[in-house]
């Protein structure tokens, strides 16, 4: 496809009909959280948009980003999508090696200056000036200054783009940042999760062909359409907490009746993110969904959180009252519950409770 | 060795007890879709994937909404089914993509579903494929 097609045109000579397009869109503005019908309105603007190029840079990364993206629904809507992006530089994903990589790096940033979508992941080295993470020779640190300059909008993907993430987990030796953290004269979307939803990212970049603009942001910098709520406003088990219907282990009569999660350490009810709807592994189901508890992965430093199974109103320090009780508890399921009431024991001694700012901190 | 999957221990109940309530909700919903529908013209549709419903919540609305005398199959990128409810003006549209994965649920209310109709530029391509089309087949008989 030429950068001067039209997507409809583009679609009306691979064969796709109008129907397939509606479809699609019908299916773009559900996952954008957009009322269905909002889909006509979509089609037409989509209909006439033009690809953008998209240059996609990665940084302290664990690839998880990408496996989530290229893995979900291909060839179906993620395919189309890509069909709809010109992606001019994706080491993944591209063919092209060394200095040719290289060569459709910099040709991609000239050609497309000022125009160009860049997406990040990962996050950004600044220890050493940068030296914990190079390519070609050069620093993330430089490579992301440089690309920055000529990008129309920047896609931070990822927790690690987003915040820092695991990377910049206690005692962060490398010195890991966010973009946002380097970059501040450009428009940034964070797209949180670790990894984040791969519909999430066509959502932002269709919403970006639609409307011309990036989506509404939140305070955080996340398109509000998938990060507006919380997985527990979203959640299906949501009613049983409403009831106070909670496991107490993840294999008690609670848990098989499909209990809120709460006291198992479930993050839902301050993580904000759209896997409730959205769902995973083609939509087969969620955390929650198979008897886990969210882990709060699209919030920042969800890692130095205080313990993935430990219920929000106890101590965000476990070490501070339980000890080592905490540090097995992870292991196995009736450790689990051992440290889990013993820490709701010591919150209730302490009258602490866990808020959104002691996760955020 | 790897015992089979029934062996385990744990046994989940029955999903009708994960019923949350949530589903009548939505069905009062489409009772409100219906009456602007009757009275405006409006039409209306609800996502069902943005709502928190279990797996037996959606089982019950189905149930509950039942089947009526119409079913089309779409080939769009996918199948689609779309069917009409017991109740007259209530449709059920599945989308999916083209490995049979649903990529998006709507209970819509209408006289028939939008992507049921045909776009007028598409009868316009149509008209002139046809008239084409018969132009050739003339002509073909001309030359026999």
């Amino acid at each position: 496809m030429n950068k001067e097609e039209t997507l409809l045109d583009h679609m009306e000579r691979e064969g796709l009909s109008r129907r397939t397009f509606l479809k699609y869109c019908a299916s773009l503005a559900s996952l954008m959280a957009l009322p269905p019908t909002a889909a006509a309105a979509m089609a037409e603007a989509l209909g006439k948009a033009k690809r953008p190029s998209v240059i996609w840079l990665p940084f302290q990364e664990c690839t998880g980003c990408t496996e989530s993206l290229t893995r979900s629904h291909t060839p179906s809507v993620e395919g189309m999508i890509f069909d709809m992006i010109s992606l001019d530089y994706q080491e993944t994903l591209m063919a092209a090696a060394g200095h040719q990589a290289e060569e459709a790096l910099h040709n991609a940033m000239k050609d497309n200056y000022g125009k160009y979508v860049l997406i990040v992941d990962g996050s950004v080295a600044t220890g050493l000036n940068g030296a914990y993470s190079c390519i070609a020779g050069r620093s993330n640190l430089d490579l992301l200054k440089e690309a920055a300059q000529g990008a129309a909008a920047i896609v931070a993907l990822g927790s690690c783009a987003a915040f820092g993430g695991i990377p910049k987990a206690n005692p962060n030796p490398t010195g890991a940042v966010a973009v946002s953290d380097i970059i501040k004269d450009k428009p940034i979307v964070n797209i949180s999760g670790c990894p984040p939803i791969p519909v999430v990212i066509t959502g932002v970049l269709a919403h970006y062909l639609t409307f011309g603009t990036l989506p509404e942001l939140d305070k955080l910098g996340r398109p509000k359409a998938f990060y507006g709520e919380t997985i527990h406003d979203r959640c299906y088990r949501r009613p049983f907490y409403d009831q106070g219907k909670f496991a107490k282990t993840f294999d008690d009569e609670g848990a098989r009746k499909g209990w809120c999660l709460f006291e198992l350490g479930c993050k839902g009810p301050v993580t904000y993110n759209a896997c409730a709807t959205t769902k995973w592994n083609d939509s087969t189901s969620f955390p929650i969904e198979s008897g886990h508890g969210c882990i709060g992965c699209s919030e920042p430093d969800f890692w130095d959180a205080g313990g993935f199974y430990k219920a929000l109103s106890t101590p965000a320090n476990p070490l501070k009252y339980v000890g080592a009780a905490a540090a097995v508890g992870v292991a196995a399921g009736a450790a689990v519950s051992v440290a889990n009431r013993a820490s709701k024991n010591a919150a209730m001694a302490a009258h602490e409770k866990t808020q959104l700012t002691d996760l955020e901190k | 060795m790897r015992s089979p999957i029934n062996e385990i221990p744990i046994h989940v109940l029955s999903p009708d007890l994960m019923l949350t309530g949530q589903a009548e909700a939505v069905l009062s919903e489409v009772s409100d879709l219906l009456g602007r529908l009757l009275e405006t013209g409006e039409e209306g549709s609800i996502d069902l994937r943005s709502l928190p419903l279990s797996p037996a919540d959606r089982d019950w609305l189905d149930e509950r909404l039942g089947r009526g005398e119409v079913e089309i199959a779409l080939e769009a990128g996918g199948r689609s089914d779309i069917y009409e409810t017991a109740y007259a003006g209530v449709w059920k549209v599945t989308h999916r993509d083209t490995e049979g994965r649903v990529v998006a649920e709507f209970i819509e209310v209408s006289h028939v579903p939008a992507i049921v109709k045909p776009a007028g530029a598409d009868i316009e391509n149509a008209h002139e494929r046809l008239q084409s089309d018969l132009k050739q087949i003339t002509q073909e008989g001309n030359e026999r």
